[in-house]
């Protein structure tokens, strides 16, 4: 007992580590968290004290967040914080600590961490039944679930299957289902994906989009309204008003910089991806002197191209089927609907647009369109866009028929295939797909605009 | 005398790893914050890995559906005892050394080869797929390491005329071998990054794997498996600088201090890679070390054996 308390005090004075769920309207407040010093985002749920579940979740992401909390190893905690304070009627987490306002994530945290370790508080008891997810024990003539050698689903999962593999050879393939919160991907992906070694050989999606459309419309109202940068907000209401050219600029590089930090982190630069997410919350037009050093920083560094140059091609005829956007600009497609705004126009715009389209051509256009928008910011003054149905938002088109994200979302199952899984995630991560953006129909999306 | 000796060096080589993975921990901390723009403040981050260490003491050690738990439970000791033979073999001074063998350098080169073996268990052992994945990423690397690593080795001591690492030292006393065989210690040293999978070489943990081979460790396991990793860092810099740099040869200080700080230039930008270079592709990568970097440290033996051919005359 005397070590253990004595262990807990040491503790008490490290970050809270936290393993991060994010649910609908969480998007603009689970990336800043990487800041505070209270609290250490971790990618592994092995690797928590506290359980982290932000915005709304539909039933499919509650059931595998309660996964995910069964995963934590005991002393844990959830804290949660959604929007409006709602939850849905499945929340499985009684003894979560509330937070209303985001701002008091990371105390809560660290408060919760902190009484955990000490014992003041009961670690959270598993919520999820232990029994195999499917019947199988004494199925099949070796009681192993199925027919034949390989044909049996031991615990509830199949078994590795044999499959030729890129030299000829008959080697294990298994199916994997990665998502919705493997932190590579954004949240809410589900794929199921066919490995063998870790080479990709085919990969489905089981839902096209894991956010619930209700829950996005619901959400699409009141957006912005407890973000901290409003940036969805923004972008929607352009659509059909007329705002500050500046304003929607700020937020586009803004975007830009908070994805380029992401992407450093999973190419295993954490602490640079810091720098840039610092960067990207205090990012002004007037002080756009560090975003031009980050660009030649990252001109400059070899490895960062060795890992991304090549990789995720995407051709020019798959990016004439997408809507629009930075990935099909990377890869020659130079629609952007700023062209067709007159304000745009008179600020002497042109879409930043590259050839190769790779993952690297991906980065290089969002850095170069990030230090165009804080250029047009600067020069835009007061001056409004122009309402046309249209607005380019950072991932592509928004006001469409469909959106960039859902496209992206469709392609993957052909553009990973073949990939090694780390060029599959640099592939996926370049992409940045929007998962609220992907999941929202047309009918809600114009729906919530409209309001 | 000869026990007191051995009783003496084991206890300076169990100081010498306890220092070094606390070194790395801090430096890494320190290197990592100034990168991120944060103020460094060395001090408070001198108790950050004790606090870590508390913290993540006070976890359970989770299991998963089915592991092999006597592997996943023995990777971390295996990793840290295959790191620990390697440091035996580097003297810190003249006799202060815990295995003092004929053939030491054979002796660290096999004991860096078998990493493989623990990391592979730690990735295989939990029955996850990603750190499964983990676990086959290292066996597909293991051999663009290992060669470069044992040719660079057999090259400087062939100047020695022996394989053992105290010669080899003293056969620096002229010209360190950083000089005589200018390939070896880059070479050495990227090989070491792989062996530790450290930095951009990472690989079967890298944040596209979520951490992989580690993903499911927790609690007591999660510490050793972390020292473990410094552990290894600490013997690769360690015998660098033994091997390349002269190991306790210098002017004025006890051969010891020597050998320390000599250990500490080389630890410190390993440790620092993490935060400047960024993961590189694997395939990429074996095609990279098969192409160029066998055949150079190939290159770097032919050159220190001609050497050797002409000392002899």
């Amino acid at each position: 007992m005397g070590v253990k308390a004595a262990l807990a005090r040491l503790a008490a004075g490290a970050p809270a580590r936290c393993f991060a769920v994010v649910g609908a309207e969480a998007d603009e407040i689970a990336p800043w968290l990487r800041l505070d010093p209270e609290l250490v985002i971790v990618d592994s749920p092995r690797a928590a004290d506290v359980l982290l579940v932000l915005g709304q979740l539909d039933d499919e992401m509650v059931r595998a967040a309660a996964g995910v909390h069964d995963a934590l190893p005991p002393p844990r905690g959830v804290v949660s914080w959604s929007p409006g304070g709602e939850r849905p009627v499945s929340w499985p987490f009684t003894d979560d600590v509330r937070v209303d306002d985001p701002a008091q994530i990371p105390a809560a945290c660290r408060r919760l961490r902190d009484e955990l370790l000490s014992g003041r508080r009961a670690s959270s008891p598993d919520i999820l039944p232990d029994i195999d997810p499917a019947p199988w024990r004494g199925v099949g003539p070796f009681g192993q679930g199925g027919a034949g050698m390989t044909g049996g689903v031991p615990y509830g999962r199949p078994l590795a299957a044999r499959a030729d593999d890129r030299d000829g050879l008959k080697l294990d393939q298994i199916l994997v289902r990665v998502g919705p919160y493997l932190p590579p991907f954004p949240s809410g992906l589900v794929l199921d994906v066919k490995i063998q070694g870790d080479v990709i050989q085919e990969v489905s999606i089981p839902t096209p989009a894991a956010v619930a459309p209700d829950l996005i419309s619901a959400g699409a109202h009141s957006a912005g309204a407890h973000s901290l940068t409003g940036e969805r907000a923004l972008f929607n209401a352009a659509v059909t008003q007329p705002v500050p050219v500046a304003d929607i600029e700020v937020a586009r590089a803004r975007h830009h910089l908070v994805w380029l930090a992401e992407a450093l982190r999973v190419s295993g630069l954490e602490a640079y991806g810091r720098r840039v997410l610092k960067l990207a919350r205090t990012v002004r037009p007037e002080a756009a002197e560090p975003v031009d050093d980050l660009s030649r920083w990252l001109r400059r560094n070899v490895s960062l191209r060795w890992g991304t140059s090549g990789v995720g091609m995407v051709s020019a005829s798959r990016a004439a089927a997408l809507p629009g956007g930075p990935v099909a600009r990377a890869a020659g497609d130079g629609r952007d609907a700023r062209s067709l705004d007159p304000a745009y126009e008179r600020l002497g715009f042109t879409p930043v647009v590259l050839e190769d389209g790779d993952a690297l051509a991906r980065w290089r256009v969002r850095v170069d369109e990030a230090q165009q928008a804080l250029a047009l910011a600067q020069r835009a003054g007061e001056s409004l866009t122009t309402p046309i149905g249209l607005v380019e938002g950072p991932c592509g088109p928004i006001g469409g028929e469909r959106s960039t994200s859902a496209a992206l979302v469709t392609m993957l199952p052909e553009l990973l295939v073949g990939m090694e899984w780390g060029d599959a995630v640099t592939t996926v991560v370049s992409l940045d797909i929007d998962m609220a953006e992907a999941a929202l129909p047309h009918d809600a999306a114009v729906a919530s605009r409209a309001s | 005398m000869n026990a007191l000796r051995v009783v003496i060096a084991v206890v300076s080589v169990g100081a010498v790893s306890v220092a070094g993975i606390y070194l790395a921990a801090w430096v890494d901390l320190l290197v990592g914050r100034a990168v991120a723009g944060l103020e460094v403040r060395p001090l408070d981050a001198l108790s950050a890995p004790l606090r870590w260490g508390a913290a993540t003491a006070l976890k359970t050690r989770t299991t998963t559906e089915r592991p092999d738990a006597e592997t996943w439970a023995l990777a971390p000791a295996l990793l840290a005892a295959l790191a620990a033979v390697g440091l035996a073999a580097v003297p810190l001074a003249p006799g202060l050394l815990a295995a003092d063998v004929a053939n030491g350098i054979v002796l660290f080169g096999a004991a860096m080869a078998l990493v493989v073996v623990a990391v592979f268990l730690q990735g295989w052992s939990p029955n996850s797929p990603l750190p499964m994945i983990g676990g086959y990423r290292f066996i597909a690397e293991g051999l663009s390491y290992e060669i470069p690593l044992a040719v660079v080795l057999i090259a400087a001591a062939l100047p020695a005329r022996s394989l053992a690492i105290a010669p080899i030292v003293t056969s620096q006393e002229h010209l360190w071998n950083i000089v005589r065989q200018p390939l070896g210690l880059p070479l050495y040293l990227m090989a070491g990054l792989g062996l530790a999978f450290w930095g951009p070489l990472a690989l079967p943990e890298g944040q596209d794997l979520a951490g992989g081979s580690s993903l499911e460790t927790s609690g007591v396991s999660r510490i050793l498996w972390r020292t473990a990793q410094l552990l290894v860092l600490v013997a690769v810099a360690a015998m660098g600088a033994a091997v390349f740099l002269g190991g306790w040869l210098g002017p004025l200080f006890p051969g010891a201090a020597w050998m320390i700080v000599k250990t500490i230039i080389l630890l410190v930008p390993l440790i620092a890679t993490r935060h400047f270079v960024a993961r590189v592709p694997t395939e990429r990568y074996v095609v990279v070390s098969w192409a160029i970097l066998i055949p150079l440290s190939l290159l770097d033996v032919f050159i220190a054996g001609i050497q050797a051919l002409v000392a002899a005359r």
